[in-house]
């Protein structure tokens, strides 16, 4: 019994010890506990709420683009994207080998994943394929269950309906890197044309969307969102009917036509030939794609109607002409004789018509676009008075169209020529000026805007995006403008005018001027020998056909100018191009 | 009859409440884990808290002499079972630990632990050893606990089998054994640990590896208790609310019915639910300690009892060291909390005994 009782002495006192030894424990629970939930409850708060919540930025729907008739020309698609949450990257590689049989991923969706993965925006999801089909949709909704953590969406993406007709005027789309807002890394911008121009009225604002999802991935609820505001929605002048009208036009020819609304200055139609896709350009073009484009010899990703830059040839006698009679008061019934040259100086200037026009004055001069007659009249000019007066119709001078990269051409005077060639400005130069050859160049809209301001006798400034404006009379005598007018007329209407061949044939009546803008110099030895056929040549040495006009003649509306890149004369391809178009335009206009 | 009657009245009614709300909680907390599907869970938990509680009413009514006198015929069952399992049972959680006894599921580790303290308790009471110098008698309890330990760590049962060799320790402490010797035993384990270590399957050594830094790995073997101290934390003061815990529901937290329930009592209780169960977990343990110090003079008694408490409380505690990143995730449920019949049936049976002992202490 004694035993017993020293025995329950000893177990007495080591249960005080395993009893302290309890408390300890349970102490250093508790305080790790305390730790944990209160000193700690923010960080792991967080923690807890990144677990569950993914961020999904939603980027604004692109504003819509419009034609004169309100038709959309730019407008969005849906398109069904694949993503991967973000922290889950480490699956992309095994996941596209496991799909990859299912699922194209072509050399570029592979770039644009790695190069997603660098981002750094706000999203918790990497798109790893755009463009799904619906046959790749299906495997993925069936196939669900067996890929967590990757979330199809729908997405809206640029989308143009004609694509290649208004490619160069609309632009499109693409990303830009480096841009300073990272969040907004994966959103579109234009890149070109219109796109770039309004990019941030078509642009709109991002919205978010969070969602609560589970362990693996799989989306529980949407919790709580805040919607992208889309972009504003644009209107322009371009009519889609004539636009495409004058795209089939140049199927196959290199060159521009540009059509401007004489009443309020919009451009209706900005047709740049040859064109590109820019649909593929939108999606992302391959690097092989794009250098083929740059390397393509007839350059289609050049915008030719304010990029493109050529002689106005003899459509700019009509500014010679209007300068002579506004400033020089010119006698405009003063003949000349034209025996197929002028001689000047010790050099001798071609008519194009070899045998010559016998004698003409100023308005058969337009009406046959006799080049001696021009000669004559020029060396009375100054070369740098002509040029200032030129200005007035936009030669030498950007038109202030609102797209970007416009080119302002060239429109020579002495100043120019010391800067430039470092030589003084000899007076056969003048000859050569005034028949638009020589050193002049201009855009296809710088011609067209000068047939406009010629037709509305006043100072339009060409517009794109459509906008209400009155524009200042040019404060030219209406007599000399009538006397223009009468004669670009008579081009067109008169059975011996340059283009008769092009005359409308409905009522309304259509008023013009050809144009044949040199390539090349005729030497001296070949004019001898007799020159050469222009179908003789090679391609690239054949004159560029020009025609501008406008119509109806009693009340312009349309103010149009046509060029076709090594076609030769503007009254054989440009002219007859111009007439279809403008009977299109006003049998369905007007 | 009269005698049942009298029994059943002179039962410690406050610690039947006490193990009862503990079991409740489990429920509480089982209810939530389970709500998004698997209810039948639900519903298997409820019937075992029932039958594990009849279990404790009954054993509660048996004298303490009966566990004594067929302490070894139980170690020897028990032995039979644990070899079956070990080597012919089949595997769950990549361990072979199950056997099936009359249609029921059965884990015989866990029953293995209150056999092996009673026959522990019963060998020393027996031997005298206040009276013998002679250390050679320890060959035969060493014995006792290395041959179910090892059986249980082929299976391999890591967490069970640490468990037991803790508690067995704790026998030999309340025994009385001189500290000379667990001096001894100290310097003798930290010699073998390395091989033990060698024996330990990949996982387990990552397990206990990650524990020092989860962080280093933090989508593999630190990924459940990452997860695990996400929910705890988040939980704060007073939780995000029963059945709102969105790391339990969502599923980053791995376990939530079983091993780590006790996140998810702290994700949805906060540090109030938390420390309230603690409370509850020390005041049954502090109220045994309470009864066993009143019995007199019947160490066995009084050994068996503080052995049975305390693998209550170490195996409580220890679960929520690991859930909270204090231990290595090895694998130990919460003691009537968790999900697991054989788990709590032992609890419940070692509770039945406590009841015993305070009913034979009047």
């Amino acid at each position: 019994m004694n035993r017993e009782v020293n025995v329950e002495k000893k177990i007495r006192r080591r249960a005080l010890i395993l009893g302290f030894s309890k408390s300890v424990f349970a102490l250093l629970v508790c305080g790790k506990l305390f730790y944990l939930q209160i000193l700690q409850k923010s960080k792991y708060g967080k923690l807890s709420d990144s677990n569950r919540i993914k961020v999904k930025i939603l980027l604004p729907e692109r504003g819509t683009i419009y034609d004169y008739f309100n038709k959309p020309i730019a407008s969005n698609r849906i398109d069904y994207q694949l993503n991967i949450f973000k922290e889950k990257k480490g699956l992309i590689n095994k996941y596209i080998n496991t799909l990859k049989g299912h699922i194209t991923f072509t050399d570029r969706d592979l770039v644009e994943i790695k190069e997603n993965l660098d981002e750094q925006d706000l999203s918790d999801f990497i798109t790893i394929k755009k463009n799904l089909t619906w046959k790749e949709l299906e495997f993925l909704e069936f196939m669900s269950s067996k890929f967590p953590f990757l979330i199809i969406t729908k997405e809206k993406v640029r989308y143009y309906k004609n694509n290649t007709i208004f490619s160069h005027v609309l632009g499109y789309v693409g990303y830009k890197k480096n841009v300073s807002k990272k969040k907004l890394l994966n959103l579109k911008v234009g890149i070109s044309g219109i796109e770039k121009k309004l990019n941030k009225k078509l642009l709109g604002s991002d919205g978010w969307r969070k969602y609560e999802t589970n362990s693996k991935g799989r989306i529980k609820k949407e919790l709580n969102m805040k919607n992208s505001i889309p972009g504003q929605n644009i209107r322009t002048f371009l009519i889609s009917d004539v636009q495409k009208r004058a795209y089939k036009e140049m199927s196959g020819i290199s060159g521009a036509i540009v059509m401007i609304d004489c009443k309020n200055g919009g451009v209706n139609c900005l047709m740049s030939s040859p064109s590109f896709d820019n649909n593929a350009f939108s999606d992302g073009v391959s690097r092989k794609k794009w250098n083929q484009l740059l390397g393509d010899e007839f350059n289609p990703l050049l915008n030719r109607c304010i990029a493109g830059l050529y002689s106005p040839g003899s459509t700019y006698k009509l500014i010679t002409a209007l300068h002579a009679l506004e400033n020089k008061n010119f006698n405009k019934e003063k003949n000349f004789f034209c025996s197929g040259h002028v001689a000047f100086g010790n050099r001798k200037f071609h008519c194009w018509k070899k045998e010559g026009h016998g004698n003409v004055n100023l308005f058969n001069a337009i009406k046959k676009s006799c080049d001696s007659y021009f000669y004559n009249l020029a060396k009375g000019l100054e070369i740098d008075k002509l040029s200032n007066f030129s200005n007035l119709f936009s030669y030498g001078d950007r038109t202030g169209i609102d797209i970007p990269n416009e080119l302002k051409g060239i429109m020579p005077n002495k100043k120019w020529k010391m800067e430039n060639r470092g030589q003084r400005w000899h007076r056969g130069e003048t000859l050569n000026a005034v028949i638009g050859q020589g050193f002049m160049l201009s855009t296809p809209l710088q011609i067209a805007l000068m047939t406009a301001r010629l037709a509305s006798g006043k100072k339009i400034i060409p517009s794109i995006i459509y906008k209400e404006r009155s524009f200042d009379n040019l404060n030219i005598n209406e007599n000399n403008l009538n006397f223009l007018r009468r004669s670009m007329f008579s081009v067109v209407n008169d059975s011996d005018g340059t283009a008769f061949r092009s005359k409308l044939s409905g009522r309304m009546k259509m008023a013009g001027k050809t144009g044949t803008s040199q390539v090349r110099r005729i030497s001296l030895a070949e004019r001898e020998d007799g020159v050469l056929k222009n179908e003789e040549l090679s391609y690239k040495l054949r004159d560029h056909s020009v025609f501008t006009c406008y119509a109806p003649y009693d009340d312009p509306r349309f103010a149009m100018s046509v060029i076709a890149e090594h076609m030769g004369s503007g009254s054989k391809v440009a002219a007859p191009i111009a007439k279809r178009i403008m009977e299109f335009a006003l049998k369905s206009y007007i | 009859m009269a005698e049942f009657l009298f029994k059943l009245k002179n039962l410690n009614w406050l610690f039947v409440f006490l193990v009862f709300f503990l079991s409740f909680v489990g429920f509480v907390m089982i209810y939530s884990a389970t709500i998004s599907g698997e209810n039948m869970i639900l519903v298997s938990h409820v019937y075992k808290i029932a039958i594990g509680f009849t279990f404790m009413i009954f054993i509660a009514l048996i004298d303490m002499d009966f566990w004594k006198r067929y302490a070894y015929v139980f170690y020897f069952l028990g032995l039979i079972l644990l070899f079956w399992a070990s080597f012919y049972g089949y595997l769950g959680k990549g361990a072979r630990r199950w056997i099936n006894l009359f249609g029921i599921n059965f884990q015989p580790s866990e029953t293995m632990k209150i056999i092996l303290i009673i026959s522990l308790a019963k060998f020393f009471d027996e031997k005298k050893i206040q009276e013998n110098k002679d250390y050679f008698f320890l060959v035969l309890p060493i014995l006792l606990v290395i041959v179910p330990f090892l059986l249980i760590l082929s299976q391999p049962d890591l967490g069970t089998a640490m468990l037991i060799l803790f508690v067995s320790l704790i026998i030999f402490f309340m025994s009385g054994i001189s500290w000379k010797l667990f001096a001894i035993f100290g310097t003798l384990s930290l010699t073998i640990a390395p091989y033990l270590w060698n024996g330990l399957k990949d996982y387990q050594k990552q397990r206990i590896l990650t524990l020092f830094n989860p962080e280093n790995d933090p989508l593999g073997s630190g990924y459940h208790i990452i997860q695990s101290q996400i929910a705890i934390g988040s939980g704060g003061t007073f939780g995000k609310g029963w059945l709102k815990g969105s790391q339990s529901h969502l599923d980053f937290l791995p376990e939530k019915h079983t091993d780590f329930i006790f996140s998810m009592l702290g994700e949805e209780f906060g540090f109030f639910g938390t420390i309230s169960v603690i409370g509850l977990i020390c005041l049954i343990t502090f109220m045994a300690f309470q009864i066993f110090r009143r019995y007199a003079h019947n160490n066995f008694n009084r050994v068996v009892g503080y052995g049975i408490i305390s693998n209550f409380f170490f195996a409580s505690l220890i679960n929520m060291s690991m859930v909270i990143g204090i231990l290595p995730v090895v694998g130990l449920p919460l003691p009537l909390v968790s999900y697991g019949g054989s788990s709590m049936l032992t609890y419940f049976i070692g509770f039945g005994i406590i009841l015993s002992l305070d009913r034979n202490s009047k």
